[in-house]
C-alpha cells in the first residue's frame, strides 16, 4: 500500500511526487505513455511534430467535440477531424514539449468577479485563495523547475520575494534591438520573458545549447523545465517513487465511507489490469481527462460521478482567448541590425509585453485584457515550406514553388505573436462523458463542448490591433492575425473548480475533493478562471502548494 | 471541419473508377501497384521537377519515401487509401496515360484535376508528403545528402534522430 497514488507524471503530478518522496513518503504514479529520456529525444520534425507518435493514436483513444451546427450541438469524434486534445502521452507530459514562456499570474487574476464584476453569460468567481497564497509557491518553481529572466517593475507585474531570477535571462537574438527600440516608440514596455529554460547548469541539468527547435520537442540538455528532469529524476532518486510507465487508469473505486480505496490501472501493452491501493489519491491527468477519470469513476455511493455532488464537475472548462499573429521581417527592407544578426538560428526573442493586461479606455471603457509574447515563426522546416503551396486559392508548384520556398527561407524571417487573454468560463464550455463512444479500453470518452464568449474575442482583436502596429514599427511586411474563439487544446485548465462552498465547488481551497477526502486533484483542473498568461507556471506553483498540504495532512496521520 | 471521411466520401460521390470499388478490401491494402506507383511518381516529378531552385522529386527519390512513409504504421490508414485512389482517379480521368502525357498534357491534366475538390485534396497531400521527404531527416531516405536542407540554408536541429519514427 502506498502512501500516495498520483494519476499522471505531467508538470502536476511532478510537483506532488517530488514533494512527497522527499518528505520520505511512499508515492506511486502513473503516466500512460513510455519513458523518454534525455537522450533519446532528437529533432525529427517527421516523428515528433508531424505523427501522432508521443500520444495515442486516435483511432483508439479520442475525444467528441460539440459544435453548434444550425442551431444544434453535434459531436465529431477526434479521429475523424485529425483533432487531437492529446498533449503528450510521455513520463513529464507535455511539459516536456512546452516552449517555456511563462509568468505569473497577477493579483487581480484571484478576484476577477471583485474587480471586474459579472459579465453576462459568463461564470466569473472570486478564487478561495489569494496570490499572497501562490507567491512562496511560484518562488519555489523559479528555483526548483529553473526559470531564467530577467525582471523589471512594472505595474501589471505582480510582486515578488526574490528581487531577480536566480538564472539570467536566456540569449537572445539581435532583432531585440528592433523590438526595444520600436516599443519604445510607441510608448509600449517590452519586458524579458521569464523561461522555463535554464541558461546556467543546474546539477546535471546542462544550460540551453540553443538548438532552434524548441517547442514541440524534448530537451536534450535536460535545460528544460520538464516535469521529468526538474521534479521526476529528483524523486526517483529518494528511492520512494514507483513509476509505472505504459499505465493507463480506468477508474477510482470508492467506498460508502467515502474514500477512494483503489485505482483500477490497465497495462497499455499486455492490456492486464490490476488493482492499486495507497492511503491518497492525487488526479493530475490534464483538466480534460482528469474530469473524465471521476466522471467515469461514478458507482452507487456516487452515481453522477466521484466528487460530483455540486453536479460541477467537467463545467467551466477554460482554454486560452487571443491568438496570434505575424508578420515578416525582409532582407531589402530591415531596420536597426543586419540581416545574418537576424538569421543567427536558436537565439531567443524573448520578449513579452503586459502593457494591455488590464485597459482602462476613454472609449472602450475599463475591461480586463491579456499578456502577449513574441517569437519568430516556429522554426519547423517541413511546416515553413508547405506554408508556400498556395497563392489566390490555387496550389503552386514546379519552378515557382521552388523560387517561392527559397526566397522564404533565405530572404526574411517571420516574427510572431501570441495573445493570452483569459477564456471566460461559460455554461457551453465544458466536458462530459459520451455516450456511444468508448476508447479502447473500453471506457467512456470525454465529449468537449467548446464554446467561447464573445468577450474574449473582442479582447484578443483589441491587442492584436496593437500587436500588428507594433510589427509595422519595426519595417515587418505581410503582416496579419487571426483572433478566434477556437479552442487551443494545450492550454486546458478548469473542470473541477476550487471554492468555499461544496454546492458550488468540486475541490476545496486545497484542491481536495469536498466529497472524498483522501481525493485530490492537482492539475490545472482547479481554476475557477484562467487569468491571461499560459497556465503552466501556476500549475507548477499550485501543486506544491497542494503537496505541502498533503504532506501536512500525512504527518498528522 | 473537413473530416478525412468526407474526403473518402467526395471519392465515392465522383463514382471512383468501378473496378477500384469492385476490389476487395484486401487488395487495397499493403501491396501497392506498379501503375499507382508510377502515377504517383510522375505527379511528384511534376511538382517537383528538376530545374527548380529546391532538389527534384525525382533525385530526392520522393516516390520511395511516399510509398514507405504511408505504409508504416504512424501514417493514418484512411489517408494512405486515398493517396492511392487518388492516383487511380486520376488515371481515369486521363484513361491511363498520365505518365506517358508531355509537360503541358500533364499540367492540363493537374489543373483540371485541381478543380474539383477531391482532386485539389489529392494533390495537396502529394505535395505535402513530398515536401516531407526533401526536408525531413535524411534518415527517412529522402533528402539525400541534405540537398534539401542546404538549398533553403536551413538545418534540422542537433540531435539529430538515430532511427526513424523513434523505433515504435
Amino acid at each position: 500500500m502506498y502512501d500516495v497514488a498520483v494519476i499522471g507524471s505531467g508538470a502536476s503530478g511532478g510537483a506532488v511526487a517530488y514533494t512527497l518522496c522527499k518528505a520520505g513518503y511512499n508515492v506511486v504514479m502513473f503516466e500512460k505513455g513510455r519513458l523518454i529520456g534525455r537522450d533519446e529525444f532528437s529533432k525529427d520534425e517527421l516523428a515528433y511534430s508531424r505523427r501522432d507518435l508521443i500520444t495515442p493514436n486516435l483511432f483508439d483513444e479520442y475525444h467528441t467535440i460539440e459544435e453548434k451546427i444550425d442551431g444544434e450541438w453535434k459531436a465529431t469524434p477526434t479521429y475523424e477531424s485529425g483533432w487531437s486534445f492529446w498533449n503528450g502521452s510521455i513520463v513529464g507530459g507535455s511539459s516536456n514539449l512546452m516552449s517555456g514562456m511563462v509568468h505569473r499570474l497577477h493579483p487581480d487574476d484571484f478576484r476577477l468577479k471583485s474587480k471586474y464584476g459579472d459579465i453576462e453569460g459568463s461564470n466569473i468567481v472570486d478564487w478561495p485563495i489569494g496570490y499572497e497564497d501562490l507567491e512562496p509557491y511560484y518562488d519555489r518553481v523559479e528555483e526548483l523547475v529553473g526559470i531564467s529572466g530577467d525582471h523589471k517593475d512594472h505595474p501589471y507585474e505582480p510582486w515578488r520575494s526574490r528581487v531577480n531570477f536566480t538564472q539570467p535571462a536566456t540569449q537572445e537574438n539581435a532583432v531585440v534591438k528592433l523590438f526595444d527600440k520600436s516599443c519604445h516608440a510607441l510608448n509600449i514596455v517590452p519586458l524579458v520573458t521569464p523561461r522555463a529554460v535554464l541558461s546556467k547548469d543546474k546539477e546535471d541539468r546542462k544550460a540551453c545549447y540553443y538548438s532552434n527547435f524548441c517547442g514541440s520537442y524534448g530537451c536534450s540538455s535536460g535545460a528544460k523545465g520538464s516535469s521529468r528532469e526538474a521534479l521526476i529524476k529528483p524523486a526517483l532518486a529518494t528511492g520512494k517513487l514507483k513509476l509505472m510507465t505504459n499505465t493507463h487508469v480506468k477508474s477510482l473505486k470508492s467506498n460508502k465511507e467515502g474514500k477512494v480505496t483503489f485505482a483500477r490501472v490497465v497495462n497499455t501493452i499486455t492490456g492486464k489490469e490490476k488493482e492499486i491501493s495507497a492511503t491518497i489519491f492525487v488526479v493530475a491527468a490534464q483538466a480534460h481527462e482528469s474530469a473524465r477519470l471521476l466522471l467515469n469513476s461514478a458507482n452507487k455511493y456516487y452515481p453522477n460521478g466521484l466528487a460530483n455532488s455540486s453536479g460541477e464537475l467537467g463545467k467551466n472548462l477554460l482554454f486560452s482567448g487571443g491568438g496570434s499573429g505575424q508578420g515578416e521581417l525582409h532582407k531589402d527592407s530591415l531596420k536597426e541590425i543586419k540581416f545574418n544578426e537576424l538569421m543567427t538560428t536558436g537565439l531567443f526573442v524573448n520578449r513579452s509585453i503586459l502593457d494591455w493586461y488590464f485597459i482602462d479606455h476613454w472609449w472602450y471603457g475599463k475591461f480586463k485584457g491579456g499578456s502577449v509574447e513574441f517569437m519568430f515563426e516556429h522554426q519547423n522546416i517541413i511546416s515553413r515550406a508547405r506554408k508556400n503551396g498556395y497563392s489566390e486559392g490555387k496550389l503552386v508548384w514546379g519552378e515557382a514553388l521552388g523560387e517561392r520556398i527559397v526566397k522564404r527561407f533565405t530572404e526574411q524571417k517571420s516574427i510572431r505573436f501570441e495573445i493570452f487573454n483569459d477564456w471566460l468560463p461559460n455554461d457551453n464550455c465544458f466536458v462530459a462523458l459520451d455516450e456511444t463512444h468508448k476508447d479502447k479500453y473500453g471506457m467512456p470518452v470525454g465529449k468537449l463542448r467548446l464554446e467561447g464568449h464573445p468577450q474574449d474575442v473582442k479582447v484578443g482583436k483589441y491587442i492584436a490591433k496593437k500587436c500588428e502596429k507594433l510589427l509595422e514599427e519595426m519595417g515587418a511586411k505581410n503582416i496579419y492575425s487571426s483572433i478566434s474563439s477556437s479552442a487551443a487544446q494545450n492550454l486546458v485548465a478548469g473542470g473541477c473548480r476550487f471554492g468555499n462552498d461544496p454546492k458550488t465547488s468540486v475541490l476545496n481551497k486545497y484542491c481536495q475533493a469536498h466529497d472524498v477526502e483522501n481525493l485530490y486533484v492537482a492539475d490545472a483542473s482547479f481554476m475557477p478562471t484562467g487569468g491571461s498568461v499560459a497556465y503552466t507556471w501556476t500549475i507548477y506553483a499550485n501543486a506544491f502548494r497542494v503537496a505541502d498540504h498533503i504532506v501536512k495532512v500525512l504527518d498528522k496521520g | 471541419m473537413l473530416t478525412r471521411r468526407k474526403i473518402l466520401v467526395f471519392g465515392s460521390l465522383m463514382g471512383l473508377s468501378s473496378w477500384l470499388q469492385a476490389k476487395s478490401r484486401a487488395s487495397i491494402d499493403r501491396k501497392v501497384n506498379t501503375k499507382v506507383k508510377r502515377t504517383i511518381a510522375a505527379v511528384q516529378e511534376h511538382l517537383f521537377p528538376s530545374n527548380s531552385k529546391i532538389p527534384s522529386a525525382k533525385m530526392m527519390h520522393a516516390n520511395t519515401f511516399l510509398l514507405e512513409t504511408i505504409s508504416h504504421k504512424s501514417y493514418d490508414k484512411d489517408i494512405r487509401r486515398f493517396v492511392l485512389e487518388g492516383a487511380k482517379e486520376l488515371e481515369v480521368r486521363e484513361k491511363g496515360l498520365f505518365t506517358t502525357l508531355s509537360k503541358e498534357d500533364k499540367e492540363r491534366a493537374l489543373r483540371e484535376y485541381e478543380e474539383t475538390n477531391y482532386g485539389s485534396s489529392w494533390l495537396s497531400r502529394i505535395m505535402t508528403l513530398t515536401m516531407e521527404g526533401i526536408f525531413s531527416d535524411p534518415i527517412y531516405g529522402s533528402n539525400k545528402n541534405e540537398k534539401g536542407w542546404q538549398a533553403i540554408k536551413s538545418f534540422g536541429g542537433q540531435p539529430r534522430p538515430n532511427t526513424r519514427y523513434l523505433d515504435v
